[in-house]
């Protein structure tokens, strides 16, 4: 019985294909005309990331600013669409593909980003920028989300990655903090030796076993060599790219890492440096506040942790103020969008108030300038932002650099790298081949 | 020795009950717990003091009266339907004559085998032609959709099995076919009814993917989205999430068990018939 | 006489049953309902594939380019055999449930609790699923790793971490969530056999075995044939947990077709080949299913 439909499904199949992409195309034409109504009323969607649940300031910030916002335009209802980040990107995606983007929405830097521009789905934000706003953000912070020399989204937060690190721990162990990665790899062994993990590392999610070796990559060849290799103007087959990985991996065999590292998130990783049972961790600075405020984390860990800075390699050409970090997300206003100028208005808007906001209520470094003399931080911020000031370079985030095709495969390649399931040397090559590919 | 064997058997059975029924004691644990706990007591360890809290904060800021009451009727509706229309569906393919029966039922087969993810793009720009994007009905219509094949293959092998000699007399006793269908064959078929209604009622229930592609405003967002409201850009408030599971998994422990006893109404009815 | 209006009945039976606008009125709202929501997503997929598309720009037509890149992707075919592997594990545990289901449908006080008890696992979102066991392949603190230690092992698996049994470990949760699924289905089954016959085997002497193999089995072997295909089908297009627990690492150890098609397609932003994927995954499922149709065969179909 089933036989017989196997055999003549096939050609149903295809037939129904047929009759389907003959309709679909016809009717293409037609949908999106009748709403450009006369009367000034207008609604901008707004999609964005920050949940009532996780983010409960983020969140309570946006919704002062959009009230602030519609009482000075009463014309204009924003409408926000709420959703966790990876359904976010998903959805983002999908609403893409149909033309369909929201007026005003999140976007990530540079590779995340160039798709959207490409496609002409974002609209520039150059004369939002003109309009006053360049001279308040951090300089070099929108470059990330420009392409040919036009700005494309404006950034939100800015974060560098310093080492976490347990001040009770090293101090039980007569360990200073390491100056240089001689001193670092002293510090990794004794505190092996002692049976306590050294670093917690979840790299099941890739990107943070990714700013590990960037950090490497820096201290080895300098701010440039990485950037290059992305940009095609260098090779990631550098001897320095190479030394690095064959680093990361040194320090696999020295057991530097939490037990089980390629199998974890980052948020069991996490755990791991809050329940002290790793001695540190490298991460955002979108993590201060666990460290600092948060409720949830006993006050007697938040007392122990410090940071530094990541130690420069005797030899190499990088310098210790050169940091891994960079812009996460920021607000774009799509092309399309039927209340454009309302749009850009209400972007320009938000980041004014984000950025006046945004730290000492929601613990999130804007990447609009902070001035810290009078405002009431806690000092682990306020060296932050001054690190931040002092700072001679960031690189942004590999996989941000990247354009998705790339991104994916560097962060499959590191995980391989610190799994030791590739040599340096293909992990090298196979970056090289990737980048080249979709230069 | 056959008391041994059987009692060796049903060991088994409860050791395997037992481990069935672990999942919900430590899904409660784990909803009374903070991040810290999650991540640091035993998987089967009751913190103290218990985090009741996290159920407060999920109904109040989670908003969550709204979500369940959409999650019970988007459900509800496309359960009936689904049941309904893979019953006409099997009850025309298996005991009815006409030639393309095969070839339908083939059709209805490939349903099952595409990955969902690549449904995506094609069914938002369909229902923003047919204009029913942010509306229920886009939900309803791919829950139906998606859910018709499996349902009609489960229902399959019953409908096959049941007797030739049922239609006969009932068609000597002049029943039109569908008398037959709703007065002898559903009634006939209440067990595996009930099953599909379960297998559906569990699907939909948990159904994310197109709530959140095809949904854009809250009033028509379902329990889900109140798992999302929980994870954050880079931190997740675990133990509310916890918290939700365990508030939207409580009705349909509560309908299935339910339900399952109709099962055994109908199957102890239709002995005493037989 | 009897005979005669036997005939009788068979031959306005079989008119009845022939009914064209009957059959129409039945199958109609469902086939309508799969061909918009099913086959326009499909004939979509399989034009995507055609395509080099990121999903957001406009499409060049490269007509099996991406076809001919799939045959020679390495990663492509890991993913299909680790796929195949699940369905494989995925059919030998429904032998297991046919057993469980088995002793359920016999006699046995508190049968009716224990199948419900069995389905909770399934009742849980894949999102509860994943968090209850990555806390217990958890390395250091997870349960399974505590209990090994206290056997005295000093190195305890990495289980997810570990690139030679992540694929292994990922498969426990994954055929243990659908156990209570196809228990359900084979209670049922079970359960609808008339009693009358049962009982005649027993008065001509079966014992248990024997009830079980020569009566029991043959009478829901359609059903049986069914939730073969329903398990191979569904391994072969599974995502949820792998994509959760693992997504698809270490070193791709545990990348299966599904997961391989999200990340190119919504990771990669190469939707035209994701596409791809989805499309030979499409024609996988047909053919697996073909196969297990033509060797499940059989022409008498066996009615009470």
């Amino acid at each position: 019985m089933f036989k017989k439909a196997y055999s003549l499904l096939c050609i149903a199949v295809l037939v129904v294909a047929l009759a389907l992409t003959g309709c679909s195309s016809s009717t293409k034409e037609g949908a999106s005309s009748e709403t450009g109504s006369k009367d000034k009323k207008v609604t901008i969607t707004f999609m964005h990331l920050w949940t009532a649940g996780s983010s409960k300031q983020h969140n309570m910030i946006v919704n002062d600013i959009i009230k602030e916002f519609e009482k000075q335009n009463p014309n204009v209802t924003v409408k926000q669409e709420i959703l966790e980040n990876e359904q976010y990107k998903n959805k983002l995606k999908v609403l893409a593909a149909s033309n369909e983007l929201p007026d005003v929405g999140m976007t990530w830097a540079a590779g995340f980003l160039e798709p959207y521009v490409k496609g002409n789905l974002f609209a520039p934000l150059d004369d939002v920028l003109d309009s006053g706003l360049k001279d308040q953000f951090v300089s070099g912070t929108t470059e990330a989300y420009a392409v040919n020399n036009k700005t494309y989204a404006l950034p939100l937060e800015l974060n560098i990655t310093p080492v976490y690190y347990n001040k009770e721990i090293f101090g039980k162990y007569h360990l200073d903090v390491p100056k240089t990665y001689e001193d670092f790899k002293n510090v990794v062994q004794t505190l092996v030796k002692n049976g306590v993990a050294p670093i917690a590392l979840g790299n099941k999610d890739r990107w943070t076993g990714s700013m590990w070796y960037m950090y490497l990559a820096d201290r080895i060849g300098g701010a440039d060599t990485l950037k290059n290799a992305i940009n095609g103007s260098g090779t990631f087959e550098d001897p320095s790219l190479i030394k690095a990985a064959e680093e990361i991996q040194n320090l696999v065999k020295m057991k530097a890492f939490i037990k089980g590292f390629n199998g974890l998130s980052n948020d069991e990783a996490k755990a791991e440096f809050t329940n002290e049972k790793a001695a540190m961790y490298l991460m955002g600075t979108w993590d201060l506040p666990q460290f600092t405020t948060n409720e949830d984390i006993p006050k007697e860990f938040r007392n122990k942790v410090g940071f530094f800075k990541f130690p420069v390699v005797e030899g190499g050409k990088g310098n210790i103020d050169s940091w891994v970090g960079g812009p996460g997300v920021g607000l774009f206003v799509s092309e399309n969008s039927k209340a454009k100028e309302e749009a850009k208005k209400f972007v320009k808007f938000f980041i004014e108030k984000w950025g006046e906001q945004s730290v000492t209520k929601a613990g999130v470094i804007p990447a609009t300038k902070v001035d810290t003399s009078n405002i009431n931080l806690p000092q682990m911020y306020i060296d932050v932002l001054n690190e931040l000031n002092k700072a001679s370079n960031i690189t942004l985030f590999a996989d941000v650099q990247m354009n998705p095709e790339a991104a994916q495969t560097h962060l499959n390649l590191i995980q391989s790298l610190f799994g030791e399931g590739v040599t340096p040397k293909d992990f090298a090559k196979q970056h090289q081949e990737v980048l080249s590919k979709t230069q | 020795m056959k008391q041994i064997g059987r009692s060796i058997f049903y060991g088994i059975l409860i050791i395997l009950a037992a481990l069935q029924l672990l999942p919900l004691v430590w899904l409660l644990f784990f909803s009374l717990k903070n991040n810290q706990e999650v991540f640091n007591t035993p998987l089967f360890s009751l913190p103290s003091p218990p985090r009741w809290e996290n159920y407060v904060k999920v109904w109040v800021e989670g908003d969550i009266g709204r979500y369940f009451f959409n999650s019970v009727w988007i459900t509800t509706v496309s359960v009936l339907f689904t049941v309904l229309l893979a019953s006409f569906a099997t009850f025309a393919i298996t005991r009815m004559n006409w030639k393309l029966k095969h070839i339908v039922l083939g059709l209805f087969m490939v349903g099952l085998m595409i990955p969902v993810h690549s449904t995506l793009i094609p069914l938002f720009s369909f229902f923003m032609k047919v204009k029913l994007i942010d509306h229920p009905l886009s939900i309803i219509l791919t829950n139906i959709g998606f859910n018709l094949p499996i349902t009609i293959m489960v229902l399959l092998g019953f409908y096959q099995s049941l007797p030739r000699e049922l239609e006969e007399s009932a068609v000597m006793d002049g029943c039109s076919v569908h008398r037959m269908f709703f007065r002898i064959i559903l009634p006939m078929t209440t067990p595996v009814m009930v099953t599909t209604t379960i297998i559906n009622m569990i699907y939909n229930w948990n159904e994310f993917v197109f709530v959140n592609t095809f949904i854009s405003s809250d009033e028509f967002k379902t329990l889900t989205v109140g798992i999302q409201n929980f994870i954050g850009q880079y931190t997740t408030d675990w133990g509310a999430i916890g918290a939700t599971l365990m508030i939207s998994v409580l009705p349909i422990l509560l309908v299935f068990f339910f339900l399952s006893d109709k099962i055994v109404e109908g199957i102890t009815a239709g002995a005493i018939k037989g | 006489m009897s005979f005669l209006s036997n005939t009788k009945g068979v031959d306005s039976m079989n008119k009845m049953m022939s009914d064209k606008r009957v059959i129409t009125l039945y199958i109609l709202p469902s086939l309508l309902l799969i061909m918009i929501l099913v086959y326009i997503p499909i004939v979509m997929t399989g034009y995507y594939s055609l395509m080099k598309w990121d999903g957001i720009g406009s499409m060049k037509f490269i007509a099996l380019d991406n076809y001919q890149e799939l045959i020679k992707d390495t990663m492509f075919w890991k993913s299909v055999y680790h796929s195949f592997l699940l369905a494989v594990f995925s059919v030998i545990s429904l032998a297991g449930y046919l057993i469980i289901s088995l002793v359920l449908s016999g006699k046995i006080k508190g049968a009716n609790l224990l199948r419900k008890i069995y389905l909770i696992p399934m009742l849980l979102s894949s999102v509860a699923i994943a968090q209850l066991w990555l806390r217990i392949y958890h390395p250091s603190n997870g349960m399974l790793n505590h209990f090994l230690m206290f056997l005295g092992m000093e190195d305890p698996p990495n289980w997810l971490a570990d690139p030679s049994i992540a694929l292994y470990a990922i498969f426990v949760p994954i055929i243990w969530q659908y156990a209570g699924f196809y228990i359900l289905i084979y209670y049922a089954a079970l359960k609808n056999i008339p009693s009358s016959i049962i009982e005649a085997a027993i008065i001509d002497g079966a014992n248990p075995w024997q009830l079980a193999y020569k009566i029991k089995l043959p009478l829901i072997a359609g059903v049986i044939k069914v939730t073969i295909v329903l398990a191979v089908v569904g391994s072969l297009k599974y995502f949820d947990l792998i994509y959760v627990m693992t997504g698809g690492g270490p070193n791709g150890a545990s990348e299966v077709i599904a997961s391989y098609m999200y990340q190119k397609a919504f990771r990669s932003f190469n939707f035209g080949y994701g596409s791809t994927i989805a499309f030979a995954l499409l024609l996988l499922c047909v053919i697996a299913t073909w196969v297990i149709r033509k060797f499940t065969h059989s022409d008498e179909e066996i009615q009470y």
